[in-house]
């Protein structure tokens, strides 16, 4: 359970994954110049300043344009000032600002002491208004990009990478969420300075727009930001975002990333067509806190994986996008989509026991779809969430991002929604969504490890693959290993591919 | 490097009801106590609802593995510690912080091992008498210790695709002699592997450092002093006292400047670290204050050498100044992450460049009040919830057993002067003390032109 989270150099990554994150809700016309506010009494002054425009809504040949015109407003100057002079303005005040950019989401947030609001929200407001297009900015903000994917993505992280690349496999190419966030190394090669600025002028509008606001605002300042945007935004229209359905998948598809790597990373899953918004949205989130809620020692997945066997660090699920799920406890606000995916999380483990691992995770969520959760876990796992709501919703940019995305999804206060979903919700509603949502049989894995041939000769070929120990469990979960190293594997041959880690991300 | 803070900007503002009466950087009242047995408990009440965070702050850390061979104990016990005891099984210990709705997890660092739990306030007694009973009575069985032992070395390998880890491996094994700084709190690998055979130290080392003399308790958030003086003394006030003393090494003067190059398997961008010997943590001397300030000053995003190597020249992508507060002394480091590799000798030497100035020019005064105004509104921007008070105050504790020790570092820190810096700049930034560690891809044989 280290956490060295302050350590300078998480950093490296951080910077990179930060600047790329998410947009509006298809057949809806957003409301022109929509405003969520929270004020209370705090001294801190939280922006949250979104835009309902994403990686989805980057032009073919241009993937990464949504995320390469984000990172420009926030890391480089406005025509009033250079980002050196944004930097040093910045830097006594000890705030800045980020961009996040996901598939149908921009968000730019920022919080500053109420003391410094009026100079902090002069420079971001002509950040975001009036950028600067310096040529110099663009170079650098493209040759970050091109390095989060050549070298923190791809080389420095295996878990994030198997994540995000284990998106991109479920979409495919073609879909608009079929990319990484942050584009190809293909099309950041050719993208231009006139690009971004296209880009900007077709999507930032104020049709496009939600200004977010928390703390200790003077009254009336958040009408002062609304009528700032409404003057110098163009009007725009509403977009639609049509989404076609995720390619269907046919028996157990892999793609096996072959790298020079210490463990072997698994990650899986299948597209899930419920969001925050549905009726079977809390059944599901009961059964994923159950199985695999992020960091928990009390997840199912948890116990019978790391606890049980020693395999890992932790396993996990996730019904909902969390990236960087390595560097923190709770997942970022503003990653609202129309579309999710069910996702299990095995972390590295060492690779004489990898197909081992995978056949355990399958294993576990085929045992939950027959079985089902009992009403003593059903009622645990309930109780948690009503009340780590307050945990997820602690501080004012939490608050504040949550209520952004109840927006995006039409539903009431974060928290009194969860609460009330689950306050009505029963065993049966939870297990008729497990046997209505699960798949075991039919799914997409994403390993990454050294020997990629061996491990898809293995996979494909249902080789037993008995667990070794260095201190053997109990009597029963010796017998249980039995089943799940002979557990079947249905591969679909033609779906299986090995893929070198240069070419993941390429094109 | 660790932030900084003022109070009078804050006062009156951040937490009206609870700030305290006089001008201190720490702007809450907080109750301090001790028990005969030697457990401290700091209570911090806070007007956020609802909210409770627990830190339970043990002052051990890998600092205090002083065996050879068992680097990265310190973590694998804060593993330990939650796999049950004589009353409590693991299973039960979950499900009643589930039933909490409680967030809870731990950290290990050179100097410290840190469990924190945020929850409830209806469950605060359940959790308290918890927590008590693992720390007085865990008993993991060998079979579970040996199970834990691979959750680390799997730890271990989720970690071992970052090149930044292993750079701190190899810098702080290559400066370092005798200290136990010398190795990180994960461990060395070898010794990480060995862990499943060393069940006996680990009863050893429970014994040693779980004990009330090490271990102070925070409480922040929507609670009462006296119902949490009168809990803690409850469930922990018959805690036995321990008697453990470590022997932790003194490192000798270094006395020539060392380097390393770590060749990393994989593509990478090259990064460089530049680390002179630094001093120990200190709220009376001024000299680990004047390094703080002298690594935002040279390096942070604001200073000159950041506006044209990352900015401008656009030849380097990360440059930070690192330096963690530490209860020996420990390593001030710059590190850097260049974009081609033709310019680590050129960075390297701008780095050093950088460094040299402040040994014989002095700092403009307003260059130095925006760092100072910059360390006040992190730490201000930081108190916004129950948990990041305990948080933030989780690394004093284990250094100095009071949140006092903020406002006196404080007080260091406002009281610098640009002379201060220069001359702390000539007793530190001496070249014999400097280590510098490179790391880049392993070139392919053909082409190697290296050893």
């Amino acid at each position: 359970m280290l956490r060295r989270s302050k350590h300078a150099l998480a950093f490296a990554l951080i910077i990179a994954s930060t600047v790329f994150a998410p947009m509006a809700e298809a057949g809806k016309a957003p409301n022109p110049m929509a405003t969520v506010s929270l004020p209370n009494s705090s001294p801190l002054v939280t922006f949250r300043l979104l835009f309902n425009v994403g990686a989805a809504s980057d032009p073919k040949g241009k993937e990464g344009l949504a995320a390469l015109t984000a990172s420009l407003l926030a890391n480089g100057g406005s025509r009033e000032m250079t980002y050196e002079q944004i930097v040093s303005a910045m830097y006594p005040m000890a705030t800045g600002f980020n961009s996040q950019v996901d598939k149908e989401m921009t968000v730019f947030s920022g919080t500053t002491h109420v003391d410094n609001l009026p100079k902090y929200y002069q420079i971001i407001s002509e950040m975001l208004l009036n950028p600067g297009w310096r040529a110099d900015d663009f170079t650098r903000i493209r040759e970050d990009a091109l390095n989060y994917l050549k070298v923190s993505l791809r080389q420095a992280n295996d878990e994030e990478l198997g994540k995000e690349a284990l998106y991109q496999f479920i979409y495919e190419a073609g879909h608009p969420y079929g990319h990484n966030n942050a584009g190809t190394i293909a099309s950041l090669e050719k993208l231009t300075l006139d690009d971004v600025k296209q880009f900007y002028r077709d999507h930032y509008t104020q049709a496009n727009v939600v200004v977010g606001l928390a703390g200790g605002y003077p009254k009336g300042f958040d009408e002062k930001v609304q009528r700032d945007f409404a003057a110098r935004l163009p009007a725009g229209g509403a977009e639609k975002l049509g989404l076609p359905q995720p390619a269907k998948i046919s028996g157990l598809e892999m793609q096996v990333i072959e790298k020079n790597t210490l463990g072997t990373a698994i990650s899986f899953g299948f597209p899930l067509p419920v969001t925050r918004k549905d009726a079977d949205w809390a059944a599901l989130l009961v059964m994923q806190s159950y199985l695999g809620q992020h960091r928990s020692s009390s997840s199912y997945l948890y116990q019978r994986l790391r606890e049980i066997r020693g395999l890992n660090y932790g396993d996990y699920a996730y019904i909902e996008y969390f990236p960087r799920g390595m560097f923190q406890f709770h997942p970022d606000p503003n990653l609202a989509r129309q579309q999710q995916i069910f996702q299990v999380w095995i972390r590295p483990v060492e690779p004489k026991n990898g197909l081992f691992a995978l056949r355990a995770g399958l294993y576990e969520v085929n045992k939950l779809m027959r079985d089902g959760m009992t009403e003593k876990d059903f009622e645990a796992t309930r109780q948690f969430l009503s009340k780590f709501v307050n945990v997820l919703t602690k501080d004012q940019d939490a608050q504040l991002g949550y209520a952004l995305d109840s927006r995006y999804y039409g539903i009431p206060s974060f928290t009194d929604y969860v609460r009330a979903q689950l306050a009505k919700l029963t065993l049966a509603d939870v297990n008729r969504a497990i046997k209505k949502y699960l798949q075991a049989d039919n799914l997409k894995i994403v390993v990454i490890t050294k020997d990629a041939a061996g491990f898809k000769e293995a996979a494909v070929a249902n080789k037993p693959s008995p667990i070794s120990y260095t201190s053997p469990p109990p009597k029963e979960i010796l017998e249980e290993d039995k089943l799940i190293e002979s557990y079947k594997l249905n591969f679909n041959p033609s779906r299986v591919e090995i893929m070198p880690v240069e070419q993941v991300f390429q094109k | 490097m660790k932030k900084l803070f003022v109070a009078f900007l804050v006062l009156g503002l951040l937490m009206p009801l609870t700030a305290s009466a006089d001008n201190k950087i720490f702007p809450y009242k907080y109750f301090m106590d001790d028990l005969p047995n030697g457990l401290r408990l700091v209570t911090v009440p806070t007007d956020y609802p609802n909210i409770v965070a627990l830190y339970i702050v043990v002052g051990t850390g890998s600092r205090n593995e002083i065996e050879p061979g068992k680097s990265g104990f310190a973590h694998l016990f804060e593993h330990l510690m939650f796999r049950g005891t004589e009353k409590t099984t693991p299973q039960q210990y979950n499900s009643a912080l589930k039933r909490a709705g409680a967030d809870s997890n731990a950290y290990t660092e050179d100097d410290r091992t840190v469990y924190h739990t945020v929850f409830s306030k209806e469950d605060f007694d359940q959790i308290l008498s918890l927590e008590a009973d693992r720390f007085q009575n865990l008993k993991v069985p060998v079979d579970l210790f040996k199970t834990e032992t691979r959750a680390v070395l799997g730890e271990y390998n989720k970690n071992a695709s970052s090149p930044t880890r292993k750079l701190y491996e190899v810098l702080r094994d290559t400066a370092f002699d005798a200290h136990t700084y010398k190795h990180t709190t994960m461990g060395y690998l070898r010794d990480v592997e060995n862990m499943p055979n060393q069940y006996d130290y680990s009863l050893d080392f429970f014994k040693r450092y779980y004990r009330p003399e090490y271990t102070t308790i925070v409480v922040s958030g929507d609670i009462k002093h006296d119902n949490v003086l009168e809990l803690v003394k409850k469930y922990w006030g018959n805690w036995q006292r321990g008697a453990y003393v470590p022997d932790i090494p003194t490192e000798s003067v270094q006395k020539e400047e060392r380097t390393a190059q770590v060749d990393w398997p994989q593509p990478t961008l090259p990064w460089i670290a530049v680390s002179y010997k630094a001093p120990a943590y200190s709220d009376e001397q001024k000299d680990k204050a004047a390094l703080d300030l002298i690594g935002n000053l040279g390096f942070s995003p604001t200073s000159e050498l950041y506006q044209r190597l990352v900015i401008k020249e656009q030849k380097v992508d990360v440059l930070a100044p690192d330096f963690e507060d530490h209860r020996d002394p420990y390593l001030v480091t710059i590190i850097a992450r260049v974009k081609d590799a033709k310019d680590v000798a050129y960075v390297r030497s701008e780095i050093i460049k950088t460094i040299d100035s402040y040994k014989t020019q002095l700092v403009a005064k307003d260059k130095l009040d925006a760092v100072k105004s910059n360390l006040r509104y992190s730490f201000a921007l930081s108190l916004d919830n129950s948990e990041a008070i305990a948080a933030n105050l989780a690394p004093f504790i284990a250094l100095r057993r009071t949140p006092e020790t903020i406002n006196k570092v404080y007080e260091i820190y406002s009281a610098i002067t640009p002379e201060d810096l220069q001359a702390m700049a000539k007793k530190y930034f001496i070249p014999e003390h400097r280590t510098i560690v490179t790391l880049s891809q392993k070139e392919k044989p053909e082409n190697a032109t290296q050893k």
